[in-house]
């Protein structure tokens, strides 16, 4: 019991959870990673009891398992990999800490989540690019530690946007920020009165210490506060769906589309999963399905500050033209769903009931990055698989969106599955590890790899896992942080 | 320095004799930096001479260069387009050698659909653009020109240029690279380590380009960058640029889909109101303060005269004199150049609306001289390629850039003044330095991918051929410190030059006391891993065990 | 002047590299943007004009010596000066032309020749050409067309046909060519014939300033006493020579033209007219010696002053030699004056023009490296679908001959002033 007091002095004993439905609660999640129980569940309130924690996990060599968002996970990510692990909960760590309108930026905690972020920025005119219909519970800042993928493409000017400076507690129980944050005073108050912003993602120095927390799955340190970037509220919106039978007919529009940052929200949908996306309840999904086209882009345009209207029109304008161009044609509304469906879909979070599982009670997600022209290929083969397994190959939703301004994209697929059907588990979990392998094989880039994915992508460079190790050791010397992870 | 005549043998074994040379005077070639005289004993314009220069053609050759190093202790010291101080040997008594790197000039592919390319370190960036502009795309130039290597910008150096604000900072442009460690490794990040192309820089997960890029780069000194991919930007201009007139000040004529102002403004109030509306409202392709460099007291005598191909400095010299050239001076004091360009031109027309509405809001004014149909044009050609960028050098052929301190628009606007102040104070001690007035602050319209964080740095001019010019930069730039420090703002580029010459025992005093110093024992310990010979030079800067503020990782 | 006098050049160099490359506006093609011929050969920043400005410092310094790899970077390079267009963009301070010509001359005066180089100056000081032929056959080209001999008689335009149109048999009907252009203009004029002498620039290129100082010496006097007030020559080396040497260094007033400003004034007042049709595509090449170095010559004799505090001017002001004056427009109004000739430009055009390879004696003393760049010529020539390339210089035209005689491209070689006759 002393590791629990030890737990309780740090965190307070309302903070220490060890009951055995918590710790089941913890000890799996949606994907298909071996389930493993924690020892304790914690919940710190603030950095310094951040600090503390992993300063007492690095004299009793425990395994730390920092979780930002609220259940369900998806990627084994928070589930631990070792015995006596313990879950450092940060969804109570969840202010807003500043909202800089000027700047355009806002400072959050890790437990502030898009559902609480974005009304509190509209109300100072200001918004993020979020991931498609986020579940309200998701953390801001572990989305954007994880890289996941944020709608609007033109805004991504790194993988990593809008993400720009942390504070980090690291795995040696140090504390530094980073970005241009880490140079300055270690307080960002401090740095505030100087008229420092936080807004450089560089350095400090010659690392980007910022490069290093992110894609690490909690394995490097713990991010106590997030600079991140906004943009204005836009005061005027459309959208627009161009509609195609083959995905092939639209990649080239797409890199038109890319290429020209025409546009906000920018991404493609097969029938599946835009069925998913748009359904009002899970009972419209069949129905919805049968009637939207096999393959959409959808585009959603806006205008802020002078002329919204004007930059609206001159985009749709331009739209039009290349949509002509493309000999693709320009759908204002699909059948079938309403307005506030779509804008839901494009710029509200999702229902409590996640939108992903909310078809069969299971789904899972198998995503990687590639380049568009190679996309088509990717789906063939994942199909295939699908097929072969004897997947119900309209059940198969695929969701590509556009990153780092159209030169790589995020290419989705979700199998929607009965987890109570032992039988759907297994075929998903069949086609899950195939169709990994395949595409891994074909060159998908797995720039992500959780679970299962992080053992042959390590394999293929021994290089660039060693210095990988390096730079773990250095950042973790106990292995303290999500032990098991990645390649640590 | 002596070394093993068996060194010298084993490297032109790799490289062929023709692509080593120890010769002296071709040794002095590299010796001779830009910058030296500020920082050496005697204001000698020589860092130290290399103890050898090498040409490796390729990333096995630069690997096999770096064994052969690691197994005499030789230290590494790798160009491109090699220019800096820096960018030579940094220590009188260690034997270096010299990695020319002007034999890796391939652009290895451009990608236009997935907008990539992928170069070596000798491509720069007006060969890439030229090439890819055929391509309806564009690529970041940095501020130091269209000269430099892409590989540098991106990989190991600052990153940001007149574009950066709408096409990216390089270090956000970097996709895949290729690193020699100094240890003789290559290490591949992002997807070029899973095999999967050159596209993406980040991951599988953490990105190791973090270990190295940084905000500064590691400036050659961990290893060599032997490739990398570039994101690439829109550009919807010609295909292939073609100039007008006669040099210097060649004209690239103004498409209907495009707009070229100098803007000025009132105040440095109205200037950071300005900027943060066009921030805000995402216009602009271009955005730079660029003339000023010059000196806004001198820049339009210049300039106008730099419009004419026989024109001397003694124009200049009349011209400023001009009451009327003193008059476009004043109404050009606080002004930068935005260049609009529209996917078509119905979005310029509404860029360009946009922009007027902000300068009724502002107080913003077009610089009318500046604006006219000649010097648009000019400055036109001037941002589009940036192929004049040694127009830095232009008054004497010294120049150091005092007070590069990047921030948001409040802070650029609160230290400006107190930079301008103390660059006219300097001018009027001593007549050292190029009496330009106290603003000659230049500087790109960001210093990172977007908009909303920039810097300007004063342009002091100094004469290389006299000490006496040379001491009263140097004089300068010890006052620019101590101006930084008596105004609670960080110091700038000033400090980072002078440190060049500095012993590491006062660097390292001087890192101690920074407020943050986890990141520099970090660094200490990855050039443990990486370069345990100690190959590179301090360009990857680093702080000694148990300096700085105690914590673990100071300590282990 | 001496070497010294360029110490603040050198001084004021930032090793900004511009020397190496075509001025950057300029720039279409990662191919074509290189400017410097002698780096491409050499690679080490020795062979760049800043690389050259560190080596006379290093060398007034003390600090190095003449070395066989020295002798090697100041001699292998054309001294096509596109490296001093490129500087002086961004440099109102800075001559590295001349300080590459006055290293040149500096290794020579100290004994440092390369040895290739000595028949060739035995040459022009028994035979009074660099091309090692006798004397007596100078003027074998115009037997029989009855000209004006000015060694006996008086005209005040002497046609000077120069060492390789008068030796060359490839270009000699160039000569033929320019004369009888001449002729139908009616203008009085005549040649010196056997006692026609190099004009000794390219002497003078390659460091050996007395040689030319000698020929200049004999052609002046023997102008002098033909009365001659005008000098019209189709070669562009010896155009340089004339115009911008004889006058900076010998004080040289008489008027020099070359044949095309002549043929293209001649077109512009009708005195000449093309009527024949020459259905070839072509490109031109600007020879270094018309292009960027045939500016005209300005007096200059005075000092730097310092304005604005350390800011460098002259006084008086110093002349701006930065190839904005070149004869550029007159070779390409004479192509497009040509009925059917398509003309067709290549990348690297005037001022930014990459060398033939034949210049600053690398003709003679390098001829691996003149074929080398020769080589890249004729392949940007060959990108612009041209069938020919057309010059206004015979050691261009020479070089790429030979170029093209390795395999180098299937261009045709041909003089602006051959072509014109075709279409007379």
């Amino acid at each position: 019991m002393d590791k629990k007091n030890k737990l309780i002095a740090i965190v307070g004993a309302a903070n220490v959870l060890d009951d055995p439905k918590t710790l089941e609660a913890w000890s799996q999640d949606e994907s298909f990673v071996p389930a493993r129980r924690p020892w304790f569940v914690v919940r710190p309130q603030n950095l310094e009891q951040v600090q503390a924690l992993v300063q007492w996990a690095n004299e009793t060599r425990t395994p730390l398992v920092p979780v930002s968002s609220g259940a369900p996970h998806f990627h084994g990510d928070t589930v631990p990999s070792v015995p006596e692990a313990v879950i450092v909960d940060l969804s109570g760590m969840n202010k807003i800490i500043k909202i800089d309108r000027r700047n355009r930026m806002v400072y959050v905690e890790p437990g502030v989540t898009y559902a609480e972020l974005a009304p509190a920025l509209a109300a100072e005119g200001l918004r993020i690019s979020t991931p498609l219909k986020p579940r309200p519970n998701k953390s801001v800042m572990a989305s954007l530690l994880e890289r996941n993928p944020t709608q609007i493409p033109r805004l991504n000017f790194s993988l990593p946007e809008p993400l720009r400076a942390l504070g980090v507690v690291w795995g040696t129980g140090d504390v530094a920020f980073t970005g241009d944050a880490g140079s300055g005073p270690l307080s960002l108050e401090a740095q505030w009165q100087k008229n420092l912003a936080q807004i450089d993602p560089k350095g400090p120095n010659a690392t980007d210490l910022m490069r290093l927390m992110t894609g690490a799955q909690g394995t490097m340190g713990i991010a106590a506060w997030a600079s991140v970037r906004c943009e204005l509220l836009p005061s005027a919106r459309s959208y627009h769906f161009l509609p195609a039978e083959k995905l092939e007919s639209l990649v080239d529009f797409c890199h038109q589309l890319e290429r020209d940052r025409l546009g906000d929200e920018v991404f493609v949908l097969n029938a599946a999963q835009a069925a998913r996306l748009f359904a009002a309840s899970p009972d419209e999904i069949g129905s919805l399905q049968e009637a939207l086209p096999q393959w959409m882009v959808v585009v959603g345009i806006s205008g802020a500050a002078f002329y919204p209207e004007e930059r609206v029109a001159v985009q749709e304008k331009d739209l039009q033209i290349m949509a002509q161009k493309f000999s693709l044609s320009l759908l204002p509304s699909l059948p079938g769903v309403t307005h506030a469906q779509v804008s839901q879909a494009l710029y509200g979070c999702s229902q409590e009931n996640y939108w992903k599982l909310a078809p069969k009670g299971g789904n899972q997600e198998l995503f990687f990055l590639t380049t568009l022209d190679k996309a088509p290929g990717f789906v063939a083969t994942v199909q295939a698989i699908a097929a072969e397994l004897k997947f119900p190959i309209n059940d198969l939703g695929v969701y590509i969106q556009p990153q780092h301004q159209g030169v790589s994209q995020h290419v989705e697929f979700n199998l929607p599955y009965n987890p109570k059907c032992e039988k759907e588990v297994a075929k998903v979990k069949a086609i899950f590890e195939k169709a990994s392998a395949a595409l891994l094989a074909d060159g998908a880039y797995f720039s992500r790899p959780y679970g299962s994915w992080a053992a042959p992508v390590y394999n293929r460079d021994a290089t660039a896992k060693h210095v990988l190790q390096v730079v773990k050791n250095i950042l973790d010397p106990n292995n303290v942080m999500n032990p098991g992870k990645l390649c640590f | 320095m002596e070394i093993s005549r068996d060194a010298y043998r084993a490297i032109e074994d790799i490289v062929g004799a023709e692509n080593i040379s120890d010769d002296p005077a071709f040794l002095d070639s590299y010796a001779f930096q830009w910058l030296a005289e500020l920082v050496r004993p005697e204001n000698s314009h020589y860092m130290p001479r290399p103890w050898a220069v090498v040409l490796p053609a390729t990333t096995e050759e630069v690997q096999a260069i770096h064994r052969v190093c690691n197994k005499y202790g030789i230290k590494i010291k790798p160009i491109s387009t090699g220019w800096y101080h820096w960018a030579a040997p940094m220590k009188d008594n260690e034997p270096t050698i010299q990695i020319d790197l002007r034999r890796m000039d391939k652009i290895i592919s451009i990608d236009e659909k997935n907008m990539v390319a992928v170069v070596e370190p000798y491509v720069t960036c007006a060969q890439l653009q030229a090439e890819v502009m055929k391509l309806g795309l564009n690529i970041n130039i940095i501020g130091a020109g269209c000269s430099t290597s892409i590989v540098a910008s991106a990989s190991t150096y600052f990153g940001a240029g007149p574009s950066s604000y709408y096409m990216g900072n390089n270090s956000d442009n970097l996709l895949g690279q290729e690193w020699v460690t100094p240890g003789g490794d290559v290490v591949l990040t992002g997807s070029l380590s899973s095999d999967c192309g050159w596209f993406c820089g980040e991951g599988p997960g953490p990105s190791l380009r973090g270990v190295t890029r940084g905000n500064m780069g590691s400036r050659g000194g961990l290893g060599t960058y032997t490739k990398c991919a570039i994101k690439l930007a829109p550009w919807h201009g010609a295909a292939v640029l073609e100039p007008q007139g006669p040099p210097p000040a060649y004209r690239l004529p103004i498409p209907e889909n495009t707009r070229v102002y100098t803007i000025g403004v009132p105040s440095w109030d109205a200037f950071a109101e300005t900027y943060l509306n066009i921030y805000d409202n995402e216009i602009g392709y271009i955005f730079h303060r660029q003339f000023n460099l010059a000196g806004a007291d001198l820049a339009p005598a210049l300039w106008l005269t730099y419009l004419r191909p026989d024109g001397t400095m003694n124009d200049v010299e009349t011209a400023s004199k001009d009451p009327e050239m003193q008059k476009l001076a004043d109404e050009g004091r606080i002004s930068f150049q935005i260049i609009l360009q529209g996917r078509s031109v119905d979005e310029v027309k509404l860029q360009d609306k946009i922009l007027d509405a902000i300068m009724a809001k502002t107080g913003a004014y077009k610089v009318g001289r500046f604006c006219e149909q000649d010097f648009a044009e000019f400055t036109h050609m001037y941002l589009q390629r940036l192929g004049h960028k040694h127009c830095n050098f232009i008054w004497v052929g010294g120049y150091m850039g005092s007070w590069m301190q990047a921030g948001i628009p409040d802070f650029v606007k609160n230290y400006s003044p107190v930079a301008i102040d103390g660059f006219y104070r300097d001018q009027k001690q001593s007549d050292g330095l190029v009496q330009c007035g106290g603003d000659a602050l230049m500087g790109c319209g960001s210093s990172i991918s977007g908009g909303g964080y920039f810097g300007f740095e004063q342009f002091v001019s100094y004469d290389p051929n006299d000490k006496a010019s040379v001491q009263a930069c140097v004089k300068h730039m010890y006052d620019a410190i101590d101006d930084c420090k008596a105004n609670g703002i960080p110091l700038g580029k000033e400090y980072i030059y002078l440190m060049i010459g500095w012993p590491d025992e006062q660097i390292w005093n001087d890192f101690s006391k920074a407020p943050q110093t986890f990141v520099l024992h970090f660094q200490r310990k990855i050039k443990e891993h990486f370069d345990p010979r100690e190959l590179g030079d301090r360009n990857y800067p680093w702080l000694p065990k148990g300096m700085g503020q105690p914590n673990f990782i100071t300590q282990s | 002047m001496a070497l010294e006098d360029f110490r603040a050049d050198a001084m004021r160099c930032t090793r900004c590299a511009y020397c190496k490359w075509i001025p950057f506006d300029h720039v279409k093609s990662w191919k074509y943007a290189k400017g410097c011929p002698s780096i491409e050969a050499g690679k080490f920043h020795s062979y760049s004009a800043g690389g050259r400005l560190v080596t006379a410092l290093s060398l007034m310094d003390g600090r190095s010596t003449v070395t066989p790899a020295v002798e090697d970077s100041v001699f292998k390079c054309t001294m096509c000066g596109l490296c001093d267009v490129s500087c002086k963009l961004c440099r109102y301070d800075m001559e590295p032309l001349a300080a590459m010509s006055e290293l040149r001359a500096t290794l020579v005066e100290d004994g440092h020749v390369p040895a290739q180089v000595e028949p060739i100056l035995k040459s022009l000081r028994t035979e009074f050409n660099m091309l090692q032929k006798p004397r007596a056959e100078r003027g074998n080209w115009a037997k029989e067309l009855g000209l004006k001999d000015l060694s006996k008689e008086q005209a005040e335009v002497v046609f000077h046909a120069g060492c390789r149109y008068s030796f060359d048999g490839d270009l000699g009907h160039v000569a033929k060519a320019s004369v009888k252009i001449l002729k139908q203009a009616g203008l009085d004029f005549g040649i010196m014939g056997e006692n026609e002498s190099c004009c000794g620039g390219r002497a003078h290129t390659m460091g050996h300033r007395k040689d030319m100082h000698t020929r200049a010496t004999h052609n002046l006097t023997a102008w002098k006493k033909a009365g001659v007030k005008t000098i019209v020559t189709p070669c562009s080396d010896c155009y340089h020579a004339f115009k911008r040497l004889y006058a900076s260094t010998e004080g040289s007033e008489i008027q020099v033209l070359h044949m095309v400003e002549i043929v293209d004034q001649l077109l512009k007042d009708g005195k000449l007219k093309l009527t024949k049709a020459v259905n070839k595509k072509v490109t031109y090449h600007d020879p270094c010696h018309l292009g960027r170095q045939g500016e005209p010559f300005v007096a200059w004799n005075g000092v730097e002053k310092k304005i604005f505090g350390q800011a460098v001017a002259y006084e008086p002001a110093r002349p701006r030699y930065n190839g904005a004056f070149g004869i550029y427009e007159a070779p390409r109004n004479i192509l497009k004056a040509i009925p059917g000739l398509q003309f067709v430009e290549m990348e690297r055009i005037k001022e930014a023009a990459w060398c033939c390879g034949s210049g600053g004696g690398c003709k003679e003393t390098y001829p691996d490296f003149a074929l080398s760049t020769a080589n890249q010529r004729l392949d940007e020539a060959q990108s612009t679908g041209a069938d020919a390339i057309v010059s206004a210089c015979p050691w261009c035209e020479r070089n790429f001959l030979d170029a093209n005689q390795e395999g180098a491209s299937k261009l045709e070689v041909l003089d602006i002033i051959a072509l014109v006759e075709q279409a007379l």
